[in-house]
């Protein structure tokens, strides 16, 4: 009879930094003994050894266990996600508009999208995109029926599909139905075409008056082959963390390729948990290439003096080499990234924004993994904005993605049932009111007092006067829960119109974070009144700001 | 003092590769590019690999009829539009569209030679080639422009800055060495003068937009400009080169050496150049206020509060004959 295994080592291997926690089962029951990350291409067996070696020092009698011999650590069993850097999908389409509903639905999914249409491409350039090297699917739709602007590109499109795969075997392809039935993609085809026909397969409908565009990004999603991708696994395990812990739990990860939001329920009357959200990789920290738009978005969030050269600067650092700079001002630059990623997320899934706020709000990824609690309870509060109250945990060692390539759900449960206390840290309670309006215009406190906070906790009282446009970070340990009531001078919205709200919550590093600031967040147009807000807000959020 | 004999922890220093030998390098080409080249190919250097086109279009001709003609295929024929009547052009095949083929063409351009000898490993029609060379390279962080050829210079030391005045006719056909940083107006005067290309350890968005443009306008002339390359070794912010990256560059200086794209680097094939052997435990500061020195590894430091209350794993180095400081882990690099 094989002994089950004592030890486990958890890796998670993402495309900036490589994570590795160390689990131990003590009495049944898996603990987290530790985890330590490097920049990728540090050999994991080097980060699993000073793993071990610190716990040894730490606990001796416990570093005697057989599996924890330094012979013994390449036998370890090894959990381990592997993020891929993400493929590009070229996205065709005969018009703008029918690209443009397209590619909304490519950008929900796990691709790098670039688009042409054959108004802003010729057939040479169309032809180059789908030639590069980087390209290894395409897609290319017209709406069903073919509206009349399409008409006219029909034959070229099929032309250019037929082409594409008689020149490309290892090409998969997306073509739309309408496409498929002409006869200039049949001629191009030929009757012997090369490669595995089952690259080639339809692309579902989207446009017109039929689809809602689920279809295609199932599809687009089935085309990515990558089972150990820990992003992918994060909706498992949102959804096995929603029914292990019967919480409306979401999930929020920003990272180097990419971002991913769910939001998962546990199941009603013996149903299993269900889930939205989407995987993106325009929610990774930084893209490939930073363009304008990208430039602007993190300077949005950045309480720094760069122009937007540096600012590209900076962000093509943080692109090449995103494990160094994690400190001072790097650390501020990469949190602002993390914001703008976190802001682009929100905006690819308004049907997660528009459910009610999650009891439990859990963010992944390297962006967040060493930052300060408060920090990062504030870029959320900045970015997810959502009335009601929710409880942050931060996955600081880097354990959910692993743990959600598990396919076994129950196996998975299990693991979770044991780790959620060691692996999720608490940050606290992030409580936002809507309605609330803005902060005074003269930028000091309002002459009275907006709403008024009373926290009451391990048989203490705290009384606080809160203003418009404010938000107050109340200490709130770890382990301790307490509960909170807001008397507002009018009425606000709080899942419903009223004045006075009571909710519990429960501590963590970064406390309870009170948001009475707009929902959505309106910040001012120049970019100096806004840094000024911004810096308002983050001097609570920043420990021993040196700026 | 051996490996064995350094503080631990030194193996979670990420490694840096100095130099690499038998690398596959990519040449990216357009449709309407005629390879000249076959999978298999021996090629010396100069050998021409391409034929690269200014002015890319399509035309539409009658071309090739029946079912043999592929995509992808180079064909010479008469253009079907009506103001190319009698003229002959030719073109790569694109495809074919209610009865008529598109097709890739342009004016012809400067061909695509080859940097060093090698091997063609696979062509690519409309999309590239790829080169199997011995020489060695030494591995930078990206590649503006290029493949250039020119002999090594060193104009500045590793932390230097070279300005304007100090670029002349002197190094036509050069490639120069230009320190930590350049600015765009000392590039535009290199490519004037006939430089063939510059190693810099930092280049600005500002730089890299203008280095792009230049390059777009001179490509689009009707007289072509000799080729041009910068190699970035270290990234966006401007730092000194690395040590063992400056002595492979100060031991080239003289020698033919090519700057090519993909991969970024800088290729050589004398082989008694090498990356010299680094002191035991040699680590370098990649980022922070430290950028840029070189020290010895003094072990691991475990997790440190740095500023801004950001909590980081780090290592300790020693910078001269001063106490160890802590600097963040992924801070560092060593050379492997």
């Amino acid at each position: 009879m094989t002994r089950a295994p004592e030890t486990l080592a958890v890796i998670d291997a993402g495309g900036a930094t490589t994570s590795v926690s160390l689990l131990v089962r003590i009495a049944g029951h898996w603990r987290l003994m530790g985890s330590l990350a490097g920049p990728t291409g540090t050999p994991e067996s080097a980060l699993l050894a000073v793993l071990v070696g610190r716990l040894r020092d730490a606990d001796p009698e416990l570093g005697k266990h057989p599996e924890l011999r330094d012979t013994a650590l390449d036998g370890m069993p090894r959990l381990a996600a592997r993020s891929q850097p993400p493929e590009t999908l070229a996205v065709i389409g005969a018009t703008r508009r029918t690209v443009d509903e397209l590619s909304i639905h490519a950008h929900r999914t796990g691709w790098r999208v670039v688009t042409a249409s054959t108004e802003t491409h010729d057939p040479r350039e169309m032809t180059e995109l789908v030639l590069r090297r980087d390209v290894s699917a395409v897609l290319i739709g017209v709406s069903d029926p073919p509206g009349a602007d399409e008409r006219a590109a029909l034959d070229d499109l099929a032309a250019l599909a037929g082409a594409a795969a008689r020149r490309r075997p290892e090409l998969r392809l997306l073509l739309s139905g309408a496409l498929r039935a002409r006869r200039s993609w049949l001629d191009a085809l030929g009757d012997d075409p090369p490669g595995d026909p089952a690259r080639i397969t339809a692309a579902p409908i989207i446009a017109g008056r039929r689809g809602t565009g689920d279809d295609l990004r199932v599809a687009l999603d089935r085309l990515i082959d990558a089972p150990d991708d820990g992003r992918r696994g994060l909706r498992a395990t949102a959804e096995s963390l929603a029914e292990l812990l019967d919480l409306r739990t979401e999930v929020l990860d920003v990272g180097f390729h990419g971002g991913a939001r769910f939001l998962a329920e546990p199941g009603v009357g013996g149903a299993g948990p269900t889930s939205s959200g989407v995987i993106s990789t325009d929610g990774g920290l930084a893209p490939v290439e930073p363009d304008d738009e990208i430039v602007d978005s993190v300077l949005a969030w950045s309480t720094g003096s760069l122009d937007r050269h540096r600012m590209s600067d900076r962000l093509r650092e943080l692109r090449r080499r995103p494990w160094i700079d994690g400190t001072g001002e790097g650390a501020r630059l990469r949190l602002a990234a993390a914001s703008a990623a976190l802001a682009r997320m929100a905006s690819l899934t308004p049907e997660v924004d528009a459910l009610a706020s999650p009891d439990l709000t859990v963010v992944c990824g390297g962006a967040f993994a060493t930052a300060p609690p408060q920090a990062v309870a504030l870029a959320v509060a900045d970015t997810i904005r959502r009335v009601g109250t929710t409880q942050l945990v931060r996955d600081h060692a880097r354990l959910l993605g692993p743990i959600g390539t598990i396919e076994d759900p129950a196996e998975r449960r299990l693991l979770l049932a044991d780790l959620a206390r060691d692996g999720l840290v608490p940050l606290g309670t992030l409580v936002i009111a809507g309605g609330a309006g803005a902060k005074p215009a003269t930028g000091g406190r309002a002459k009275t007092p907006y709403a008024h906070l009373s926290l009451e906790s391990v048989g203490a009282t705290v009384e606080r006067d809160l203003n418009a446009g404010e938000v107050a970070f109340l200490d709130l340990p770890p382990g301790v829960a307490g509960e909170a009531r807001l008397e507002f001078g009018r009425t606000i919205r709080f899942g419903r119109r009223t004045r006075r709200v009571a909710v519990s919550a429960t501590g963590g590093l970064a406390g309870l974070v009170i948001d009475l600031r707009d929902v959505p967040l309106h910040l001012p147009e120049r970019r100096d009144r806004r840094r000024t807000r911004l810096a308002d807000w983050s001097t609570q959020a920043w420990p021993r700001d040196e700026r | 003092m051996t490996t064995d004999t350094l503080p631990p922890g030194f193996e979670l220093v990420r490694p840096r590769q100095v130099t690499v030998r038998g690398l596959e390098a990519w040449f990216s080409m357009q449709p309407g590019e005629q390879a000249l080249v076959s999978p298999g190919e021996a090629v010396v250097r100069g050998a021409p690999l391409a034929e690269r086109r200014r002015d890319l279009r399509t035309e539409v001709a009658s071309g090739p009829g029946g079912s043999e003609t592929q995509p992808g295929t180079w064909w010479a024929g008469r253009p079907a539009r009506r103001g190319a009547i009698g003229r002959i052009g030719q073109g790569e095949l694109l495809f074919r569209s209610g009865g008529r083929w598109r097709v890739a063409t342009g004016e012809l351009g400067d061909p695509l030679t080859a940097p060093f000898s090698g091997m063609i490993g696979t062509v690519a029609p409309g999309a590239g080639l790829s080169l199997r060379m011995e020489a060695q390279a030494l591995v930078g962080a990206d590649a503006l422009g290029g493949p250039t050829v020119g002999k090594i210079h060193v104009l500045a030391a590793r932390d230097g800055h070279v300005r304007t005045s100090e670029i002349d006719v002197g190094g036509a056909g050069a490639i120069l060495v230009v320190g930590a940083t350049i600015d765009a107006e000392a590039i535009t005067r290199a490519r004037a003068v006939g430089v063939r290309g510059m190693i810099v350890a930092g280049l600005g968005a500002k730089e890299r937009r203008e280095v792009i443009a230049s390059e777009r306008r001179a490509r689009s002339g009707v007289h072509d400009l000799p080729p041009f390359a910068i190699l970035v070794l270290e990234g966006a912010l401007g730092r000194p080169i690395a040590t063992p990256v400056m002595a492979v560059l100060t031991a080239l200086e003289g020698q033919m050496a090519a700057i090519i794209p993909e991969p970024a680097c800088l290729i050589f094939d004398d082989d008694r150049i090498a990356a010299p052997a680094q002191p035991r435990g040699l680590v370098r500061v990649t980022a922070g206020p430290l950028a840029g020195l070189e020290g010895q590894w003094a072990g691991l430091a475990g997790l440190y509060r740095f500023a801004g209350g950001v909590v980081l794993e780090a290592g300790l180095i020693r910078l001269g004959g001063r106490q160890p400081l802590p600097v963040p882990l992924g801070d560092l690099e060593r050379f492997a």
